[in-house]
């Protein structure tokens, strides 16, 4: 078994962990982390991408409204490519208690959370889709979020900076020295091959897996996964964050994200984060509430749904579900439970990662003796070599360049290049020389280079773009000379571990895209009617009735370094 | 006027699922590089829009707005009319070149040509060093089919022979016993082709029509066209509030030029956004004179005493006859002249879109475009070509040599009407 | 106007109905949408995946299955239509070889094999027997060709077992450096100077590699496909074939022109981009269900009249438009609004397994019919008395899942045309 060493083990990819990660390595900790699938997996790549201002919980949870409101300022300062400044509005519905707008301006004057009340006509002169009974408006500084580019933009800046950031590598085992954490016993899934990192702090930052984590180290965790369920819409009805104004509950959220927008979100308590699925009175219950805030919402066409589990730690001292707050929180294990070495920090939310990643860091630090200040909220962090450096800037004025995410972005970059010939992914304007980016800085599979570029996101969900990705995928991972090509990858993906160590088949390519097909089918099901079910059907008269696809079953094979076909990294597994 | 399924312009973009069918038939992109196609300018680049935003895009503006796209498209996406709109908001954002603020006023121009000047503005319009001197300074390419304006307007016509009677809108009785119709003449007809109108109003009269010359202006489709959307909603709505009281009163306005029907009928209410009844009910009452008459045919109402025209001749229906949607009424109403034999072209597009192939930067996409329709025309032999569109009858006519007619003279002819 | 036949739909099921009605000298009139799954599939016939005598298959499967469109149909009218289609495709200089009684397996362009039975003679080099034989195979593509990888399809096939290897060749100059979809190249490989250098670089690697045969995406010409291939093989020293790709399908714009040539040789018309949005009946109540007397397509400021005595509704299932669902569960024939049969419920609709056996229950629901394809209510009574409904928008079968999409086209397309 390969042993490495490492000061801290950090378990867990998503924002937190990685923001963890890349805290512990500006401060020149050695950090190692794991993550079972891609960065992202878990809660992080499930959410509708809402960067929040806070105003959601200015009534109930006004710790949660304070540090949203000022996290929000340093993300985008600090990555600014993976932030739209949509800015937001919490609206009065004839549906809402009336009352509440008085005390959602108090709550958000009491929190620090910028607000302003606008005229509805002001709204609708803004967003003429929205609904005309709405009686009072508020603005606030909500904006949409990339959290797919954000964590590989945070993972990248680990890297630069020393740490190791493993993917597909699932924890199996935590090592104890009798009432020490002394390290844990990894699974490389893409080769099967089982590693043991030795460490002096196990930092469990799994989210909705903490509690599954801290028992493998004899501690106990309670994080109740709130799965919320969410529905993109093929385009942007509205360009503002639209949130029904009143106590938050279900279907209450509008986010403009890239190209889509998603409804959300539901809140059913599951018992385990890895297995859930899709009701079809959720879907139909958040339509309805979408009504209430586009009247014709219903007929717009929806391009899929999903579920995230949100990470809600209960407290051992929360009586009822119902109760538990949406804040953070830090557990040193060595006080709570008598177990030293490993810290877990729960709860949260996607917009206070990096204040969560300051608060563990710092207790860290402390213990390992390690005085560098926190610098995170400082510095501006580079974009991945998939995504554009800068781009046309709105405005269109040649050699005006902008950090920022506009929707136009993409599209104006390919109009500067006269790229248009050159789309892998059409719908979502992916370059070919984006995907190779993608597929080359170490994807395990379609569904990670999707994360990265956002292939197959778009209304013909993968048509078109599975195919040709899946021949990109397959060009880049198998040549005749297979050392070159792995050469070749190992540069690209920084000089790191993330490298496939088996040589890559056709059989491999198989399997990639008999998974991806089955990813996007999953999401399309309880979506499936009007144009996307056409949608649907042309893309299986294309794979089956064209490419025959269901005659390379028998050809398909995991492996080459790809992760198809592990139950560990799927939900509601369902073979291809 | 609005299906089941669609629900909006914008909405519209919904219904793609991506199949590059329109690309695969668009002629611009077929013929030039600088035009990515349909899909891509139209609903995919809708997706990357942002109404607060700055345009993202540029290539939009080679859309010549042929529809064969609309056409194609399995599921109805208004795919010209997004790209109409995208087209609208870059020059709300950027500006509008003083070339097609030109351009785009056909009245204008119309009315400074029209006259016994007329020769002389012709002269200069066909003097080369002239035009290559416009070609440099205006980027109006100095071989475009620039049309050539007549001594007389069509309107002045009209008036002329009606001098004696009262012929005023108000003072038409309702127990009048002939029919009434409003011929809307349009730019062309009145400042370049009054034999156009002339032979129109007399197939109406021969079909026991009295012709109505209502105040008009310009329809306003080459201000649309080139994205003016806000001149364009003023000279729409003019001609709403002048044509209103004849609609209003159940008499239909008939036009010969397709474009302008199509403005009326329904390309200014949708790509400008102009829902009132008023508008909605000029949109109703407006038609193409061959659907006009095609209707009088299908009712039994038509006066088919036609003389024999041994003719064989290449007609090519124009693309506005696609955003129309009612198949090819100039066949269905020419089949009824006995020898008369039209030779359908089956082309695309001759190119022009209007404005678009004046323009420097477009002229060799629309000679291109049209490649396919010149040699049909020039190998027909005949020596008359026929369209109802008049800035295609132009471009047929540069390209090819051959002259070109309105159907509706044809027409006229086999009615026996002395031209 | 009014006409003999209409038929709703444009693809191989309607354009066979009304060739077969206009070749027996009716007035046929062809309304479609847009163009639709003859542009997006393989070009090729598929008859039933079933084992090597597919028309066994298609005779055992009809004593199965007693409301299978096969049984419907009857195998003869299936075989006399694939007759038909060949010679019209034969006429179109774009002859199709096979035999109802063999199935083909063609090589896809993810490289796996899939079974049909007719296929254009673009293609036929390239069946699995002949792979087989021994001697190597070549496949090439172009890079600037997004839609085509040869290095894929050829692991595939070499991991079936078959000699192959795969190249890109070197895209010749042309006037376009940008935008090259598959119409584009179908346009560029009928010009000599672009197939010249094609085949100098194909020779060279014949020599190299000893290839008996090379496989190029399906995009060689559009309109002279044949003299496309002949050419290139004379130049390349080795047989050519096509391999389909993604949409949009050149090989089925080629069958779809064929059969449109057929159609207006015997006199039919066909008018596309027109929405046919509802139907009207006549008042009079015949014993054997109403008598629809004219449909309405959507049309600008309006809808267009079409009356007919007898109408075939080919509009296509949900791939074809012909049925849409609505996410209230409810699923609608968007035409007539004729009652359809489908799962009970929207729960029953999907499979959990995109791949799943058999498919997804939602796709075999259509319209169900009778023995002379007349439309059926719930309780089994005939809705109109003078339409005939086929291909993909009747009920019970999955063309797509069954490997019959072509196949129950021209069968019921045939038999509807001689009714």
């Amino acid at each position: 078994m390969q042993m490495l060493e490492t000061e801290v083990l950090v378990v867990g990819g998503g924002a937190t962990g990685t923001g963890c990660a890349l805290d512990l390595a500006m401060r020149g900790i050695r950090t190692i982390l794991v993550e079972k699938g891609d960065l992202t997996h878990g809660t992080t790549g499930r959410y509708h991408g809402l960067l929040h201002s806070g105003g959601r919980y200015v009534a109930k949870d006004q710790q949660s409204a304070t540090e949203c409101a000022r996290e929000n300022a340093v993300l985008r300062r600090i990555i600014p490519h993976c932030i739209e400044d949509t800015s937001g509005f919490f609206v009065i519905t004839p549906w809402d208690d009336p009352n509440y707008g008085d005390r959602f301006l108090a709550g958000c004057h009491q929190t620090g959370v910028p607000v302003s009340e606008i005229p509805v006509a002001e709204m609708l002169r803004r967003e003429p889709v929205l609904n005309p009974r709405i009686s009072r408006a508020f603005e606030v500084p909500d904006a949409s979020a990339d959290s797919f580019l954000a964590t590989h933009t945070v993972a990248l800046a680990a890297r630069n900076y020393g740490a190791d950031i493993l993917t597909y590598h699932s924890l199996v085992e935590i090592i104890r020295d009798g009432d020490r954490v002394v390290g844990a016993v990894v699974e490389d899934l893409r080769s099967g091959e089982r590693k043991r990192i030795s460490c002096a702090v196990l930092l469990n930052a799994a989210g909705a897996w903490a509690g599954k984590i801290a028992g493998l180290a004899g501690v106990t965790v309670t994080v109740v996964p709130g799965k919320g369920t969410m529905v993109a819409m093929n385009h942007r009805m509205v360009n503002t964050v639209v949130n029904r104004c009143k106590l938050p509950s279900d279907g209450d959220i509008i986010v403009p994200i890239h190209t889509v927008a998603v409804i959300g979100t539901t809140d059913v308590h599951v018992p385990d984060p890895d297995v859930y699925g899709i009701e079809p009175d959720e879907v139909s219950f958040m339509l309805e509430e979408g009504e209430k805030l586009v009247p014709g919402f219903k007929q717009y066409r929806a391009l899929r749904a999903w579920a995230g589990v949100r990470p809600l730690y209960k407290d051992q001292d929360v009586a009822s579900d119902r109760d538990i707050p949406r804040t953070y929180k830090l557990l040193d294990h060595e006080a709570r439970d008598g177990v030293a070495g490993i810290f877990s920090i729960v709860g949260g939310k996607w917009t206070t990662f990096r204040l969560m990643a300051e608060e563990a860091v710092n207790e860290i630090a402390h213990r390992l003796g390690n005085t560098k200040p926190c610098r995170t909220a400082d510095e501006v962090l580079p974009p991945p070599n998939f995504e554009h450096r800068s781009y046309p800037a709105p405005g269109g004025a040649a050699g005006h360049r902008t950090d920022h995410y506009w929707l136009g972005k993409h599209l104006a970059a390919v109009e500067a290049e006269h790229a248009y010939g050159d789309l892998i992914c059409e719908c979502e304007l992916v370059t070919r020389e984006r995907m190779l980016a993608a597929i080359n800085s170490g994807a395990s599979n379609l569904d990670d280079v999707r994360r990265d570029v956002r292939m197959g996101m778009g209304p013909c969900q993968g048509g078109w773009c599975i195919y040709r990705t899946t021949a990109l995928l397959y060009e880049q991972r198998a040549e005749p000379d297979g050392v070159s090509r792995q050469q070749a990858l190992a540069d690209g993906a920084g000089g790191n571990a993330d490298r496939p160590n088996a040589h890559f088949s056709i059989q491999n390519a198989n399997a990639a895209l008999l998974h991806f097909l089955q990813e996007r089918w999953k999401g399309m099901s309880p979506v499936l009617w009007g144009d996307q079910m056409r949608q649907a059907r042309l893309d299986e008269l294309i794979y089956v009735g064209v490419m025959g696809v269901q005659r390379l079953r028998p050809l398909a094979e995991q492996g080459g370094g790809l992760v198809t076909d592990r139950p560990e990294v799927a939900t509601e597994y369902v073979k291809a | 006027m609005i299906d089941h399924i669609e629900l909006s312009l914008t909405q519209s973009l919904d219904h793609c699922i991506k199949c590059n069918i329109c690309t695969a038939a668009c002629p611009v992109a077929a013929v030039t590089d600088k035009f990515p196609g349909p899909k891509y300018v139209g609903p995919q680049a809708q997706r990357f829009r942002h109404d607060r935003q700055p345009s993202p895009d540029s290539s939009v503006d080679y859309c010549s707005g042929c529809r064969v796209c609309n056409q194609v498209c399995p599921t109805g996406v208004r795919i010209a009319e997004l790209n109409a709109r995208a087209r609208g908001q870059i020059v709300a954002e950027r500006g509008m070149p003083l070339r097609n603020r030109l351009i785009a006023r056909s009245e204008l121009i119309g009315r400074l040509s029209c006259g016994p000047h007329a020769p002389l503005v012709n002269f200069g319009l066909s003097f080369k060093p002239a035009r290559w001197l416009i070609d440099l300074v205006m980027k109006i390419h100095r071989d475009a089919p620039l049309p050539r304006a007549s001594t007389y307007s069509f309107r002045s016509w009209f008036k002329r022979r009606r001098r004696t009677a009262d012929r005023r809108p108000s003072a038409v009785s309702p127990s009048s016993e002939k029919r009434q119709v409003v011929y809307f003449h349009g730019c062309s007809t009145n400042y370049y082709e009054p034999r156009v109108g002339k032979a129109a109003v007399a197939v109406l009269e021969r079909n026991g029509f009295e012709v109505i010359l209502a105040e008009q202006n310009c329809c306003g489709l080459p201000l649309i066209s080139n994205g003016d959307f806000a001149t364009a909603r003023k000279y729409h709505e003019a001609n709403v509030r002048k044509l209103l009281p004849y609609v209003r009163q159940g008499i239909p306005v008939v036009g010969t030029s397709t474009s302008c029907t199509l403005t009326l009928k329904e390309e200014a209410p949708e790509i400008l956004g102009l829902t009132s009844d008023d508008v909605l009910a000029v949109a109703k009452g407006t038609y193409d004179i061959f659907e006009f008459l095609r209707e009088l045919a299908e009712r039994d109402e038509l006066n088919t005493e036609f003389r024999p025209l041994e003719r064989e001749l290449p007609y090519h229906p124009p693309c506005q006859y696609r955003a129309h949607r009612l198949g090819r009424p100039v066949l269905d109403v020419l089949s009824l002249v006995p020898g008369l034999k039209l030779m359908e072209s089956r082309a695309d597009c001759c190119g022009i879109a209007g404005t678009y192939g004046l323009k420097t930067e477009k002229y060799q996409i629309a000679m291109d475009v049209g490649a396919g329709l010149f040699e049909f025309v020039r190998g027909s032999g005949a020596e008359l070509a026929l369209c109802d569109s008049e800035t295609c009858r132009w471009q047929i006519t540069h390209a090819t040599g051959v002259p070109s007619q309105h159907p509706i003279e044809i027409l006229a002819e086999a009615y026996g009407i002395e031209r | 106007m009014n006409y003999d036949t209409i038929v709703i739909g444009a693809g191989i099921a309607g354009l066979m109905a009304a060739l077969g009605r206009a070749e027996r000298g009716e007035r046929v009139l062809v309304l479609a949408k847009g163009h639709g799954t003859t542009h997006w599939a393989s070009g090729c016939i598929d008859l039933l995946d079933a084992g090597d005598d597919p028309l066994g298959a298609v005779e055992r499967l009809a004593a199965e299955r007693p409301d299978h469109p096969y049984a419907l149909a009857g195998a003869a009218a299936l075989e006399r239509g694939l007759e038909r289609l060949r010679a019209a495709c034969e006429a179109a200089g774009y002859p199709l070889v096979g035999s109802p009684r063999r199935t083909l397996l063609l090589p896809t362009a993810m490289g796996a094999l899939r079974p049909t039975v007719l296929v254009p003679a673009t293609m036929a080099a390239g069946e699995s027997r002949q792979l087989a034989d021994g001697r190597p195979t070549l496949i090439a593509g172009l890079r600037e060709l997004r839609d085509f990888y040869p290095p894929m399809i050829a692991a595939n096939l070499r991991a079936q077992g078959f000699a192959v290897d795969g190249v890109y060749l070197r895209l010749p100059p042309t006037d376009r450096s940008k935008e090259f979809g598959p119409m584009i190249y179908a346009r560029l490989f009928e010009r000599e100077e672009f197939r010249a250098e094609i085949g100098r670089q194909l020779a060279e690697h014949v020599r190299r590699g000893g290839y008996a045969r090379v496989g190029l995406p399906a995009v060689l010409g559009l309109r002279r496909a044949s003299e496309v291939v002949r050419d290139l093989q004379d130049r390349a020293g080795a047989l050519i074939f096509e391999i389909p790709t993604l949409p949009t399908s050149v090989p089925g714009a080629r069958l779809f022109h064929a059969l449109e040539e057929a159609l207006r040789a015997a006199g039919g018309r066909l008018q596309i981009g027109s929405f046919v949005q509802r139907g009207e009946a006549s008042d009079q109540e015949t014993g054997e269900g109403a008598v629809l007397v004219a449909v309405y397509s959507e049309a600008a400021a309006r809808e267009q009249r079409h009356g007919a005595r007898r109408w075939v509704l080919a509009t296509g299932g949900v791939a074809g438009g012909g049925l849409r669902a609505e996410h209230t569960g409810e699923l609608r024939e968007t035409a007539l609004g004729l009652p359809v049969r489908a799962p009970a419920s929207r729960a029953e609709w999907l499979a959990p397994r995109f791949l799943a056996e058999g498919g997804h229950p939602v796709f075999s629901a259509g319209i169900a019919v009778d023995a002379a394809l007349r439309p059926l209510d719930a309780a089994g009574r005939v809705v109109y008395s003078n339409v005939a409904v086929v291909g993909g928008a009747l009920a019970g079968f999955d063309p797509i899942r069954e490997g019959c999409l072509e196949g129950v086209a021209v069968a019921t397309g045939y038999a509807a045309g001689q009714l």
